[in-house]
């Protein structure tokens, strides 16, 4: 617990020194509690995502940095490896391929990374997955800019 | 069939329709933290099994365990003793061969109280830092699993401040507080040496596993709980500079059905002193013995 409290707060400083760095993500942690975080991140350009802000929910562990942090899409996304409903993310650096020398501003950079590299073969979002593996690009990238529009975009007056 | 009256099955059909519905959300409601927390509830479950590091046994513990096996590893095993006194075992969670020479190598510095051991290797450990830095590490991200080690060095040498016991190093290897930090510790050190002689790695591991060496210690040597190969062990040794010793307990038997059991020595370059006659090298004594069975690894004590 501390050594994961004093990691956080390493982070913590660092996040604040390189938030310039960069300009694609916004990493805030809770006023009140190390061990809740959440983050903006800017969809990739030349993406179905472009032009949409999604807001993600970490959720750090007591064995931290050992174990990874959960994290998922608060915002809804079509992507094929993001749970629909839940917004649960699959990736392999938040599972099985976690290691400590991962943080938590570089898995919102793997997280963008994973927007514009789908990897339809383990989807958590079938309807997705299977566009794309059908060979549907344009059908996959409709539904995906639509979600963008409807849930990542500031509403139009 | 109760309802023979020309009536409609209905407890039937509504079991038909609600099951396969309930079902289909049960899965679309298993979520991946489920699977992982299932995934640590196994792990604590073999946790009581045996310790991380477990107690010294007599070698025939070994024999005993196979009482009834493959008659070459019990003679093997019969070989091994003439040699070996004692075996500690390792958890099998992954970590078996760095869990091993951490122990390993800790003990034979309480016991040898080698001050100069502990000088050479922390050059080493510094020079490991840089490289991690100059590789591109962020330090914050592997300074704590340093200095819990070099705090872990310290403690098993006496004269600074309180030296400790034997039966507080195993305990300490047992926490996982600490155990694990000095694991993950080897996991850097063993891919900044990877990655820093990338030429001198790259056939090996397009060998073992056809990725990158970039892809490969960012998925099968940094993670907790990836399995050590000879790829692990010789950068492990040659950017330490300790020499290792493996056991070879397996199967293989020459044609002639004889028995011998093989080991290898990882000899770190930089170990390697010029002997004044003849000018070669010599390797010197590793004092650090491994027992290798497929898959896993164990502590051997010489005689």
């Amino acid at each position: 617990m501390q050594a994961s409290r004093a990691r956080l707060f390493k982070e913590y400083k660092e996040v604040q020194r390189e938030k310039a760095a960069d300009p694609d993500i916004q990493l805030v942690c809770d006023d009140s509690n190390i061990f809740k975080w959440t983050a903006l991140v800017k969809g990739p350009s030349e993406t179905p995502y472009e032009g949409g802000v999604f807001q993600l929910a970490f959720t750090v562990p007591e064995h931290y940095p050992l174990q990874p942090p959960q994290v998922r899409f608060l915002t809804k996304i079509f992507h094929p490896n993001v749970h629909f409903k839940t917004g649960e993310i699959c990736l392999d650096i938040l599972k099985n391929a976690w290691s400590p020398a991962w943080t938590l501003q570089s898995v919102c950079r793997a997280i963008i990374a994973l927007m514009g590299h789908p990897e339809p073969d383990s989807p958590l979002n079938c309807d997705s997955g299977n566009l794309l593996r059908s060979g549907d690009i344009r059908g996959y990238q409709s539904m995906a800019r639509m979600y963008t529009r409807l849930a990542a975009m500031p509403k139009k007056q | 069939m109760q309802n023979q009256d020309g009536q409609p099955a209905e407890p039937e059909t509504e079991t038909i329709s609600s099951l396969p519905t309930s079902e289909v959300n049960d899965w679309a409601n298993y979520r991946d933290d489920e699977v992982m927390q299932q995934h640590s509830a196994i792990q604590a479950e073999e946790a009581g099994k045996i310790p991380f590091v477990g107690d010294k046994e007599p070698l025939s513990s070994l024999a005993e365990e196979y009482k009834s096996g493959n008659p070459i590893l019990l003679e093997k095993i019969k070989v091994l003793t003439e040699q070996y006194a004692a075996i500690r075992r390792t958890r099998g969670d992954g970590n078996c061969f760095f869990r091993s020479f951490m122990f390993a190598y800790l003990e034979h510095i309480l016991e040898s109280q080698d001050r100069a051991e502990i000088d050479r290797i922390t050059v080493n450990v510094e020079q490991c830092r840089k490289t991690l830095l100059s590789l591109g590490y962020a330090e914050f991200t592997f300074e704590d699993f340093f200095s819990l080690f070099l705090e872990q060095l310290e403690s098993v040498l006496s004269g600074k401040e309180a030296c400790i016991s034997h039966e507080e190093l195993v305990q300490r290897s047992r926490d996982q507080s600490v155990s694990d930090y000095v694991v993950m510790f080897f996991r850097f050190i063993t891919s900044g040496e990877i990655r820093k002689r990338l030429e001198f790695y790259e056939p090996f591991i397009q060998g073992l596993s056809n990725t990158s060496v970039e892809q490969f210690c960012k998925s099968s040597v940094e993670p907790m709980g990836e399995e050590s190969d000879h790829v692990h062990i010789t950068a492990l040794s040659d950017a330490l500079g300790v020499p290792i010793r493996i056991v070879y307990l397996d199967r293989s038997h020459d044609d002639k059905g004889s028995v011998s059991v093989n080991h290898h020595d990882f000899t770190p370059a930089a170990h390697e002193v010029t002997d004044a006659n003849t000018g070669g090298a010599v390797a010197l004594e590793p004092f650090i013995t491994l027992l290798y069975r497929p898959g896993h690894y164990d502590i051997l004590y010489p005689k």
